[in-house]
């Protein structure tokens, strides 16, 4: 029987597959899709060092590329725009160049939307971006480092809508830009379409007239030799195709910023729907 | 970008230079109570303390919710900075005042001094080099930890610091990091001189 | 002009065990004991320095607790062990401490200040912008001296003055106290015999917290209490 044990024990550490590194970005929705990735790949049998939270998007990217990380979700938007710098490109070729495998969408498109206070918009009135410019003199922005300095970000936005600020923008912890929009300490923040909190703050997204923003469709991202980890890991992540819509994730993360839920949680029940 | 670092580096040294010198008008007082008061004066100088064992983020972080003093913006990074400066000089008002020679002193209460001549005249005068040490101290230590004022919407060099860390871009780091040793180093220099002209016997 | 004291009854805890004495104006008095035997505390009795636990001290048969204490040091002298002349200040401003807080003009005080360094022989125009830490042990106390006495007190209250100076600057310190001819009412703290003896008419004997001698200075050795024969034989004094 003893021997039974130790040969098993043997065999299970000989198949023990390496660990694959699963990151995400900073910021709730990034959390919730790295968490559920890493119980799809759990399931799957594989093991998972998770490292959730990292940071933003060149953070992960960077990893990437290294091999300090395996896989993460990014945006394609962001991919064309802010990572490779080519609008007009076509993602997956591009990525495949780099070694890393642009994989199946997830199923939604998570934009860039801008957003004020509600009162704010009724009082002035705001529907679009393009509206800004009535109140480019007085309004406080407010952004997380990213958007400040990406070129899709803020100074294309400006350019593209011809609009001019006078204040310029206050930079903080993307987590912290809903709360200083709620307690008047700015005016405009840069906020995700899918976010959750928007409604239950009082606040409200702009429409984006002039279409400046592109399209961001989640998608796995994984490196090319993630199978070498842990065979099934590509099959598993593949799984993932079309799992969850703009309604899906908006809720989602409205569970875990509005109603305070566990992440593991709320990726699991995900999964299981 | 130059006139942005300009601006920020301004912004940086409005925070320290208001929380520092709130610290001195609140820290001296309270480091000359601590000396005339022994048993409240121990207590004081262990709160104080253990405000100086909060990592830093973590303190701004705390202050957020507080109404009125917290929030989100300069004033709360204003608020975290007096809270670190205050040990180095309360400390240090303490220690000075307590080091003057317990023979002038008795000689300054037999010549018919007033408590408060006494202080003026002869305490605060021989405790400067430390009172001054300590808001070198903590001008030194404000100006790095005001970096952290950025991660709350405060402002200050730490902008780009945080800015660059997210774009994985040194150039941003540097551009938020150099001046923010540079301007460490000028204070160091500067009050370790004034420092050095308070030394009188 | 010249103060009596009188200390009435006085007990401090554990130190002072039931003191009485009256000093005339103008008179001058050793305290003289052991280390501990409570000299030091009997002497800083009369400047209210320390506050008896029962018993009173009379100035001029005013009772202390009913003087303002910060007057009544203002018209007194005190020199101590160290100087304790403030380092932070010029030799003339030490010495100008008390006429200042006395609210004399600057020509005044200049005047007596000019006055009582001649008579320490530091002349002012030499030593007056000097700082303390650039002189001698035995000049920094002449300057203590000198602080003591620029505004003519009434009474001189020392403690030890020439403890930390070497035999021979003592000497002439001793001497130079006792040219001063001050016509306050002094009060000298020593363990040293020979220099109670030099510096006052009597000498007044603590021991263990009370007083067991007090006699005219030429009178102490004759007594035959052990703790006199010990004290002058400690002294080398010829019996």
């Amino acid at each position: 029987m003893k021997r039974f044990l130790a040969l098993a024990l043997l065999l299970a550490a000989c198949s023990q597959k390496r660990p694959i590194v699963v990151g995400s970005k900073n910021f709730t929705e990034s959390v919730i899709l790295g968490e559920m990735v890493a119980q799809k790949l759990e399931s799957a049998g594989c093991t998972v060092d998770r490292r959730l939270n990292m940071g933003g998007t060149f953070v992960c990217d960077s990893a990437m590329t290294s091999g300090a990380l395996d896989t993460y979700v990014e945006y394609s938007g962001t991919a064309l725009e802010a990572i490779l710098k080519q609008p007009k490109a076509d993602v997956a070729a591009a990525y495949a160049k780099r070694g890393l495998h642009w994989g199946p969408p997830l199923g939604f498109n998570n934009t860039f939307a801008m957003i004020v206070r509600r009162d704010d918009a009724q009082r002035i009135p705001l529907q679009s971006i393009s509206d800004l410019g009535k109140v480019a003199a007085q309004f406080r922005p407010g952004f997380g480092y990213e958007f400040v300095e990406r070129p899709d970000g803020w100074n294309g936005l400006l350019a593209a809508y011809g609009i001019t600020f006078a204040t310029p923008p206050k930079t903080m912890d993307l987590g912290l830009t809903y709360k200083a929009l709620a307690s008047n300490e700015v005016d405009l923040i840069a906020g995700n379409s899918t976010d959750g909190l928007i409604e239950s703050l009082g606040l409200i997204a702009l429409a984006d007239d002039r279409h400046y923003f592109p399209r961001y469709d989640a998608a796995v991202v994984y490196r090319d030799d993630i199978d070498k980890k842990c065979k099934g890991a590509s099959k598993a992540l593949e799984s993932l195709r079309g799992k969850l819509d703009d309604a899906a994730m908006r809720r989602l993360n409205f569970e875990v910023d509005g109603k305070k839920r566990d992440v593991a949680v709320v990726a699991h029940d995900a999964l299981g729907r | 970008m130059t006139a942005e670092i300009l601006r920020v580096t301004g912004e940086h040294m409005l925070i320290v230079a208001i929380a520092v010198g709130v610290a001195i008008v609140i820290g001296i007082p309270l480091g000359i109570y601590c000396t005339r008061n022994p048993r409240a004066g121990r207590v004081a100088l262990r709160v104080i303390d253990a405000i100086q064992t909060i990592p830093s983020l973590a303190l701004f972080g705390f202050l957020i919710p507080v109404p009125f003093i917290g929030g989100i913006g300069m004033r709360t990074a204003i608020v975290a900075l007096i809270l670190y400066s205050l040990l180095p000089i309360v400390r240090n008002t303490f220690v000075g005042i307590r080091g003057v020679d317990p023979v002038v002193r008795d000689a300054g209460v037999a010549l018919g001094l007033t408590t408060r001549q006494l202080l003026f005249d002869v305490e605060l005068p021989l405790a400067m080099p430390s009172i001054v040490a300590g808001i070198r101290i903590a001008t030194v230590i404000g100006i790095g930890v005001a970096t952290i004022a950025a991660a709350v919407g405060g402002g200050g060099l730490g902008t780009f610091i945080f800015r660059g860390v997210a774009m994985v871009d040194t150039r941003l780091i540097l551009a938020g990091a150099l001046p923010a040793a540079a301007l460490a180093l000028i204070a160091d220099v500067v009050l370790s001189a004034v420092e050095r002209k308070m030394i009188k016997g | 002009m010249s103060s009596s004291i009188e200390l009435r009854g006085i007990e401090v805890d554990a130190i002072l065990r039931g003191i009485s004495l009256r000093i005339e104006a103008g008179e001058s008095v050793a305290f003289v004991g052991r280390s501990g035997a409570g000299k030091t505390t009997s002497l800083r009795l009369i400047n209210g320095l320390v506050k008896p636990t029962r018993g009173e001290v009379l100035i001029d048969d005013v009772p202390l607790a009913r003087t303002d204490l910060v007057a009544l040091r203002r018209r007194s002298g005190y020199i101590i062990q160290g100087s304790g002349l403030f380092p932070h200040r010029t030799v003339y401003d030490n010495v100008a401490t008390v006429p200042r807080l006395l609210g004399w003009d600057e020509a005044r005080i200049k005047s007596a200040a000019h006055e009582v360094m001649s008579r320490i022989a530091m002349p002012l125009e030499r030593f007056g912008a000097r700082y303390p830490r650039s002189l001698s042990g035995g000049e920094q106390q002449r300057v203590g001296i000198a602080r003591a006495m620029v505004a003519n007190p009434s009474m001189l209250l020392c403690d030890e003055p020439f403890g930390a100076l070497d035999p021979i600057v003592r000497r002439e310190l001793q001497e130079t106290f006792r040219e001063l001819r001050s016509d306050a009412t002094i009060v000298f703290v020593t363990h040293d015999l020979v220099e109670a003896m030099r510096v006052a008419q009597r000498v007044v004997l603590f021991d263990d917290g009370r007083i067991v001698s007090d006699t005219p200075s030429v009178d102490f050795p004759k007594q035959q209490l052990p703790l006199v024969r010990q004290f002058v034989a400690a002294a080398s004094l010829p019996s």
